[in-house]
């Protein structure tokens, strides 16, 4: 008889914590389901229809997605994206594993340095903070004015279609602060008898670097590099603020040029229809670099 | 510790600013619905939620309202609210304003939702939203809405087939504003109402090389160079056929003289590059109000908002022809128009509105021709017993356009027309980036647009 009453309390235990398991999960839940699987499915549909937000969609096929190929701005916009996901992601990773280099010594104050250096990105993709760059990249901003100060030429950064993309690259540089923690936190899982054993060995800076650091933060590098290169392939909000996609789509990134088909020329099946060739683009980037992972990344299992 | 804890109050601090950042226009907008009806009797009426407390016996009407616009047009329209709830205690407009493009955002948002504000501005592009316009035929027949004192003629701007869209909230056209003074600086004679675009680039290059600034501000391409541009090429020809179904040209040809006039200017430094073009965000950043620019586009009605941003003494000419005894490609238009949606719960409480905003003397006192001239006779008449010279020329300017001889003009924007445009002005750049010869670029354009309305 105790036995039973003990299974059944356990029981209602159990359920108990079920039930509160579900609520706690429940704003992720509604929020997930509401904003990203439901729009994702009618985006589905709608990307098979003509449908303009204004009047009822008619079925057209798949001509939306015949209709890409032969989209020259689209295929730019392509281009352009690649070169900024390629040029940016890189020198991002590079800077924030420096800055978190320097920021896992034991000196005093790290911790408030690693704090402001997390700030940027905070902030960063905020409307705001893209009007200041806009500002500092203009034709009398403070980058012209140091130019000028040193002796250089003014440079039209927005109106020269091959300058126009470097201040957006340097904005997501500047950006560094998640992938900076992320790097910190690795740097500091690295026994100290490595290196110890290095020094002993002679070892120099770089030998030390290539020889250990790395390869002991590979897989943090490996986590960084997809999460930051799907994040720049969904970058927006600078190009739209800051350039609105010009000169001459110079920086007409994806997400824009869909926001644009979207809400500009209200063709919401064809951007649907992009949004789900993107969805596909990114997934075969990332699945390249996971494939070539195994190449450079080190595991202690060894596999 | 002590670190980690001050750590903790800056990220908080910075996370909380950062979530006001979000919130602040909604918050903003509400303040001034607040601050603008203080003034009301009715303050504690306003409170939807307590109808029971209404003075009167009328039920609690509350209707919404938009209108993108300059920060000028937000304070004369929000003060027109505030009198009109003055008189109606039992109404409460809640309003909401942005600039053009945010307001196109939201329309378009609110239309897919089928929740569109009660009273939501349009101008050319309406045929967009002609499904979400409620006409107000009836309204007018019932007297609800008073057309009387107008003419054909204005009301015509706003109807398409019979339904009576709306009522002009102004109407407008557009031109060339300048600052005579930089002229005279520069030694160059003052624009005619018969001006070309040889004479335009003269002037530009010549203010320039004297001046170093340079000779001109943004003109609006499309406009200039395609909707007018093939206008200016004769009484039958249009951009877009009066059917908006298709082009009304047929020689891409009339596409090229602009093309390669703004590569001329743009190469010579006279005209602003993209770079600096895209600086331009507004009429308080114009390089005329600036300073950096002898002359600008302008809509007329803007023409004394611009001078007073500028504080010089603006003039303005037409937009230059082709030819100067050739067709001048413009005519008057309805600047915009307050429509009621289709679905709006207050249909009626909306004419009534409407018909204040458009017939008071009082009210138009207060929008002082701010969104065009005036389309009823006796609003008109009792607005320009004051003018300031400025406005004086505005009137003088509308009226001189409204004398040309014209054929049938199209001044109303397809849906194709936002594709359209920006591929114009994405091909102009790669004609002043010599990636495209003027002639190649007219092509392109044509084929472009022949093919939007054939998908």
């Amino acid at each position: 008889m105790k036995q039973v009453d003990k299974k059944k309390g356990h029981n209602q235990l159990v359920r108990k914590e079920l039930i509160a398991g579900y609520v706690f999960a429940a704003p992720f839940i509604i929020g997930f389901l509401g904003f990203t699987i439901i729009p994702m499915i009618i985006s589905f549909y709608y990307s098979f229809t003509d449908f303009n937000l204004i009047s009822e969609e008619t079925f057209i096929g798949v001509k939306n997605y015949l209709r890409l190929f032969s989209d020259q701005r689209f295929l730019k916009s392509v281009r352009v994206t690649l070169i900024y996901v390629f040029s940016s992601v890189p020198l991002k990773l590079i800077f924030a594993l420096a800055v978190a280099g320097l920021l896992t010594q034991q000196k005093r104050g790290v911790g408030l340095y690693r704090a402001v250096y997390y700030l940027p990105s905070l902030i960063g993709g905020s409307i705001a903070v893209s009007l200041v760059w806009r500002e500092l990249f203009a034709r009398r901003g403070l980058v012209n004015y140091l130019f000028e100060s040193i002796g250089l030429d003014r440079i039209s950064w927005f109106g020269d279609q091959r300058m126009a993309m470097i201040p957006l690259i340097l904005i997501s540089v500047w950006q560094f602060g998640s992938s900076m923690i992320i790097f910190a936190a690795g740097l500091k899982q690295i026994p100290v008898t490595y290196y110890e054993a290095a020094r002993i060995d002679g070892a120099n800076r770089f030998q030390v670097l290539h020889r250990i650091t790395l390869p002991s933060i590979s897989p943090i590098i490996l986590y960084n590099t997809v999460m930051q290169t799907i994040a720049a392939f969904m970058s927006f909000t600078q190009a739209f603020v800051i350039t609105g996609g010009g000169p001459n789509d110079a920086t007409n990134f994806y997400s824009l040029y869909v926001y644009r088909q979207a809400f500009t020329y209200y063709d919401m099946g064809y951007a649907s229809a992009m949004s789900w060739v993107m969805l596909l683009l990114i997934g075969a980037v990332t699945l390249i670099i996971f494939k070539t992972s195994k190449f450079w990344v080190f595991t202690e299992s060894g596999d | 510790m002590m670190l980690k804890k001050v750590l903790a109050v800056v990220l908080v601090l910075v996370l909380s600013l950062s979530i006001m950042g979000c919130s602040n226009d909604a918050e903003n907008t509400t303040d001034e619905v607040t601050s603008s009806t203080d003034n009301s009797s009715n303050e504690e009426s306003t409170d939807t939620e307590s109808s029971n407390e209404t003075t009167n016996d009328e039920e609690e009407i509350v209707l919404r309202m938009a209108w993108w616009g300059s920060q000028k047009r937000h304070d004369i329209t929000a003060e027109v609210i505030a009198l009109y709830e003055s008189q109606n205690p039992n109404v409460k407009i809640e309003y909401e304003f942005y600039d053009f493009d945010g307001y196109i955002t939201n329309l378009n948002t609110l239309v897919a939702a089928n929740d569109v504000w009660d009273l939501f501005q349009l101008g050319g592009n309406f045929p967009t939203y002609l499904d979400r316009i409620l006409p107000l035929n009836d309204y007018i027949d019932q007297g609800i809405i008073d057309a009387s004192n107008t003419t054909d003629a204005f009301l015509k701007t706003t109807q398409f087939e019979d339904m009576q869209l709306s009522l002009s909230s102004g109407v407008n056209t557009y031109g060339i504003a300048y600052d005579p003074e930089m002229f005279a600086q520069a030694g160059v004679p003052e624009p005619t109402n018969e001006w070309t675009w040889a004479d335009y680039e003269a002037a530009a290059m010549k203010i320039h090389e004297e001046l170093g600034i340079f000779g001109s501000s943004k003109i609006e391409d499309f406009i200039a160079g395609a909707s007018m541009g093939i206008s200016q090429e004769g009484f039958d020809y249009n951009f877009f056929a009066p059917s908006n179904v298709q082009l009304g040209f047929d020689d891409p040809s009339m596409l090229e003289d602009y093309l390669a006039m703004r590569k001329r200017l743009v190469d010579a430094g006279a005209y602003p590059d993209p770079g600096a073009l895209s600086e331009i965000t507004d009429i308080e950043s114009d390089f005329l109000v600036t300073g950096e620019a002898p002359m600008t586009w302008v809509a007329a009605n803007q023409l004394p908002t611009l001078a007073e941003a500028a504080g010089k003494e603006l003039k303005i000419v037409p937009v230059p022809r082709k030819e100067a005894n050739g067709p001048s490609g413009m005519t008057i238009q309805s600047s915009q128009m307050f429509c009621i949606a289709k679905g709006s719960e207050h249909p009626e409480e909306a004419a009534k509105f409407l018909n204040f905003f458009i017939n008071d003397v009082e009210a138009n006192k207060i929008l002082a021709a701010e969104r065009g001239i005036p389309i009823v006779s006796n609003v008109r008449e009792a607005l320009e017993t004051d003018l300031t010279d400025v406005q004086k020329r505005m009137y003088d300017y509308v009226d001189l356009v409204g004398s040309f001889e014209t054929g049938v003009i199209n001044v109303i924007s397809p849906p194709e027309q936002a594709e359209i445009q920006d591929y114009y002005e994405l091909v102009l750049t790669q004609v002043i980036f010599d990636e495209k010869t003027p002639a190649e670029a007219a092509e392109e354009i044509f084929n472009f647009a022949t093919d939007k309305f054939n998908q």
